[in-house]
């Protein structure tokens, strides 16, 4: 056995031995996965869980590193920028990742991704242009060797 | 500051990129000649090709350090660093049905699934699908 299979069994073990626990964080991250686009909160995260919300605050801070608040906006980030590449309006994602004010998610957006929805939208044009002229050159340059 | 680039020293880097993008699926980026045996060469994730650069350097040929600590990590079964994966076990199964060798099969450990493969290039390398 390595080393390093050695401490995953002891971390294991110490760290990750309550099972009902996992169960519980878990179940909660994939709550907010399909439900991103709601009016989530802790209330309604603990009740769909049937524990307090301060347990369930500490247990997915302890398991995740961050809250479940932390990681529901992680994850409206991650998904606005999906909708934006495809193309999406900036008020369409706003609302689709569960913001009520288009205002308070440029904020936002701006303030994790260090540029606004529409800065962030121009450069996907930008770049999606650049990547059909490469590929345009690179089958021209096929044709040519032909 | 932003973190763009992380880098991962590899024993050769021509064997690396083929790894690199032939198995694991990336896509080269950056490639550009530095002296007669190295390359400013990156790859990036094919789904966030703006996303950050793994720096394929060939540290291990070039500084005797670089290639004990390498080989100690290796010998040690520790991961160099780690790639996320929407399911462990799917890109478990692509991986070793092209011959990649794994040193960690897939194992849950807490809220996340892990599983270790070799490179080929000096290194464990770890992917990680979130539960």
């Amino acid at each position: 056995m390595t080393f390093y299979e050695g401490e995953i069994k002891r971390i294991k073990n110490t760290v990750y031995s309550n099972q009902g626990q996992l169960d519980t964080v878990i179940g909660t991250r994939h709550h907010i996965n399909s439900n991103f686009d709601i009016d989530l909160n802790l209330n309604l995260l603990s009740h769909f869980r049937f524990v307090s919300k301060f347990h369930l605050l500490r247990l997915f801070k302890k398991y995740y590193g961050q809250t479940p608040k932390q990681y529901l906006t992680e994850t409206r980030i991650e998904k606005s920028k999906e909708y934006l590449k495809k193309g999406m309006s900036i008020t369409e994602t706003c609302f689709a990742i569960g913001f009520e004010s288009p205002c308070s998610f440029s904020t936002l957006f701006k303030n994790r991704t260090g540029r606004t929805p529409a800065e962030f939208k121009k450069e996907q044009l930008s770049q999606s242009r650049f990547n059909a002229d490469v590929e345009t050159l690179q089958l021209l340059n096929q044709k040519f060797k032909q | 500051m932003k973190a763009r680039i992380i880098s991962i020293p590899v024993q050769d880097q021509e064997k690396a990129l083929s790894f690199y993008t032939g198995k694991l699926g990336f896509v080269k980026k950056i490639d550009i000649p530095l002296s007669e045996d190295s390359r400013w060469l990156t790859v990036v994730s094919k789904d966030e090709q703006d996303g950050p650069e793994v720096l394929l350097e060939p540290s291990p040929g070039h500084f005797e350090p670089a290639k004990i600590y390498q080989k100690a990590l290796f010998d040690a079964g520790i991961p160099y660093t780690q790639f996320d994966v929407d399911n462990v076990q799917q890109e478990y199964e692509r991986l070793v049905s092209t011959g990649v060798e794994f040193s960690i099969k897939p194992t849950e450990m807490g809220p996340v699934k892990i599983a270790v493969f070799n490179d080929t290039c000096g290194n464990n390398i770890q992917i990680v699908e979130m539960l």
